[in-house]
């Protein structure tokens, strides 16, 4: 489905490599001396290598792509790296011009290439990962991503919504919903954003379902469409208009799976009762969803209360034992109830498979802590405390 | 809108007090048992009728006849005047404000040390773009509860707010759980479902049950607080501290504190804790008799001196409105110009 919004993501993209490429050209400085650093390291291989080719080449190269020849630049940016890998100015401009005719895997290359050279280049990054994203390396590229944004990729408004989209549609795809809900709630501060394309690819992470707008059946889209219509409504603050888009959603036949965890999802934090019951609806009609039961556990933990939380938490793991949060809200759950080697156990299980959650760090902590483990304790309030330096988004999440 | 009832405050818990009462006497008395004050019932207005502060282009004006107290804004031209039911807090004091719907924590409050009125404290940069935003910063539900739930008892049933049921300030049933069925079974002579001992509890629990007000390490990092504003928050704080150990007594929030009287201020009345764990003989200090199956450590010893430790190592710490300040219960080592550590 062409959309509006798809279509000004790709003219967002666009801008955004012009940007990226930009950058380079604009940092005149660094890029005389890395020319400076490369002509000397050329004249010391003039043994190896003919520096009159590698001169020749690069400078033809440049003058292609300035022309816009984009084949005849790509050609001679090929030579060039034969004569000389470790130019890195060369794999840059080559991974971005492929990446700009749409040849993803070699332009991944060229940046995995550059990244080599220059491996916190948060633009080179960036690249890569959307790169990646357009051969379905969904994992590596959220990687990339989310890499290049904490190291700032996101500094100007058109590439944060580009990375930002990304990293929520990378998210849903590799299964973590709730991180790509709050992804998305990004989204809902500009009510210009919310076209079809963005309200599908909401709903679809509202809706547990680990696929891209692109991979969703035609006659699938409706549902979709509504859920994502009224979570974005529920996140913009209009929560009386989501009430009543839910309301419909959920008299929808067959029933929408989600639907009713989708909405005690977004109700948790402001409304934990209404919450309780909308996770409560969602078992009713899938007993067996784990999700619903980790939220059920982890309502009462809020407030630490472990004993509401225990049995949510034991069938959750029963349930799916590979699902981290789980794990998680068993490990606090024992811990608070006074069992914190019992959920020391869940937890440092849960500390591998997702080391960089939060709420996992936070949960050792406490249990380390009350099991005497002051050292193992102080370590995870550390790791907490660096963990947050940044984060300006606060909040409790599974 | 929900008027509160004339309630009894600062009056002894009449119940609790025929087995407990020393305790029930002066637990009132203290700052947490005068968290909320009621209209009529607030000292600081009763003796201060008209406090008036102007910030940027707005008047305040706090004015109190005959028990009622109205707070005011005015940009010159035009005037909102809003009735006080909710003062929070027994030294300085924010008022709760209730108009057409919406509750606001006003954006100024009374502090004793001017003594007057200047902004509330974290709220010093907001920026009001109209006489209505200028009355305070507006809170919601969920913050609504945390406020009623602090400075006063039975406010938040099952997760309402339930103001009708309201008494103001922390009372007995606010910390120990289940007090009527003790008051009930106790009549007939069954003291068996007397509330848990929270002396029993470990470190790491009393930090998180009293940070439920005093807010936990887990609530502050939650939100990302960093700075001196952190310095009210003593859990955090102290577990942000080398010798805080989840597991032993001897750090514990209510091992240097008793809540049913009023915070002691004499340092030299703390060094006993300190040394407590900071002196040669600490292992066999009555720590010993603790359930803890960790064992009791001594920690290195001061070659500075035994008394009045927490001058040193817990600096007070001024906010930067000037107008608080609070003992730091990160224990440290403080060097000359070192900073605010985060």
């Amino acid at each position: 489905m062409v959309l509006k919004w798809m279509a000004a993501v790709g003219a967002a993209n666009k801008e955004m490599r012009t940007i990226l490429r930009g950058r380079l050209s604009r940092h005149k400085g660094p890029h005389l001396l890395l020319t400076l650093f490369f002509a000397l390291l050329t004249c010391r291989c003039a043994a190896q290598a003919d520096p009159a080719s590698f001169s020749d080449f690069s400078s033809r190269a440049t003058a292609a792509r300035e022309a816009n020849n984009v084949p005849g630049a790509i050609e001679l940016y090929q030579q060039a790296l034969k004569l000389n890998s470790q130019w890195s100015d060369g794999w840059w401009f080559l991974g971005s011009l492929q990446y700009g005719t749409g040849a993803y895997d070699a332009g991944k290359d060229a940046l995995s290439h550059y990244l080599e050279i220059i491996p916190n280049a948060a633009p080179a990054l960036a690249m890569r990962g959307l790169c990646e994203f357009e051969i379905a390396e969904y994992e590596k590229s959220l990687g990339d991503i989310q890499r290049a944004l904490a190291l700032g990729a996101a500094n100007q408004p058109r590439n944060e919504k580009i990375l930002r989209y990304h990293e929520a549609l990378l998210l849903t795809r590799t299964g973590r919903f709730e991180d790509a809900l709050r992804s998305y709630a990004f989204f809902t501060h500009d009510a210009a954003d919310s076209n079809p394309e963005l309200l599908l690819a909401i709903g679809l992470a509202g809706l547990r379902t680990a696929l891209l707008p692109k991979e969703l059946k035609t006659d699938q889209q409706e549902v979709y469409l509504s859920a994502g219509r009224a979570a974005f409504d529920f996140m913009e603050g209009d929560k009386e208009t989501a009430r009543a888009e839910f309301q419909k959603l959920f008299q929808h036949v067959p029933p929408v799976p989600n639907a009713h965890y989708l909405y005690g999802y977004l109700l948790y934090a402001s409304d934990p009762d209404a919450a309780v019951v909308a996770f409560k609806n969602e078992l009713q009609l899938d007993p067996s969803n784990s999700a619903a039961e980790v939220m059920l556990a982890w309502i009462p933990l809020l407030t630490n209360d472990g004993s509401t939380a225990l049995p949510y938490a034991r069938k959750a793991v029963a349930q799916d034992p590979t699902l981290p949060s789980s794990q998680l809200v068993l490990g606090r759950a024992l811990t608070e109830i006074g069992d914190p080697k019992a959920g020391i156990e869940y937890l440092e299980k849960t500390a591998q498979l997702q080391p960089d959650n939060l709420e996992v760090h936070l949960a050792l902590a406490k249990a380390y802590s009350k099991s005497g483990r002051k050292e193992d304790a102080r370590r995870e309030r550390l790791l907490c405390l660096e963990m947050t330096k940044n984060d300006t988004a606060p909040g409790a999440h599974p | 809108m929900l008027a509160p009832r004339s309630g009894a405050q600062g009056k002894t818990e009449s119940a609790c007090v025929s087995c407990h009462r020393a305790r029930s006497e002066t637990q009132p008395q203290t700052p947490m048992g005068r968290a909320l004050a009621l209209p009529g019932a607030n000292p600081v207005l009763r003796d201060i009728p008209k406090l008036t502060v102007r910030k940027g282009p707005y008047n305040y004006t706090v004015e109190t006849h005959g028990g009622e107290s109205t707070y005011s804004v005015s940009d010159g031209t035009r005037t909102i005047s809003i009735p006080i039911h909710w003062n929070f807090g027994a030294g300085a004091q924010t008022w709760v404000l209730e108009r057409n719907g919406r509750r606001y924590e006003s954006a100024v409050s009374y502090y004793p040390s001017i003594p007057g009125l200047d902004f509330t404290t974290g709220d010093e940069d907001l920026k009001p773009n109209s006489l209505e935003d200028a009355i305070g910063r507006e809170i919601g539900t969920p913050e609504t509860k945390v406020c009623f739930g602090c400075h006063a008892s039975n406010a938040v049933r099952e997760g309402k707010i339930t103001l009708d049921t309201l008494r103001p300030g922390v009372t007995c049933e606010h910390c120990h759980a289940g007090t009527t069925t003790h008051l009930a079974d106790s009549i007939n002579g069954d003291f068996e479902s007397a509330p848990p001992d929270l002396r029993k509890r470990t470190a790491e629990d009393i930090s998180n049950f009293c940070g439920q007000c005093h807010r936990s390490w887990d609530t502050v990092v939650r939100n990302h607080w960093r700075g001196e504003l952190t310095v009210r928050f003593q859990p955090y704080r102290l577990a942000n501290s080398k010798c805080f150990d989840g597991a032993d007594p001897r750090i514990s929030c209510i091992a240097c504190h008793d809540p049913h009287v009023d915070v002691v201020r004499q340092d030299s009345s703390y060094d006993a804790k300190c040394l407590a764990c900071h002196s040669p003989s600490a292992a066999t200090l009555p720590g010993s008799s603790n359930s803890s199956s960790a064992p009791l450590t001594h920690a290195t010893v001061c070659p500075t001196g035994k008394s009045e430790c927490v001058s040193c190592h817990m600096p007070k710490v001024k906010l930067p409105n000037g107008h608080l300040t609070f003992t730091d219960h990160q224990i440290r080592i403080v060097k000359r110009d070192m900073p605010f550590p985060n």
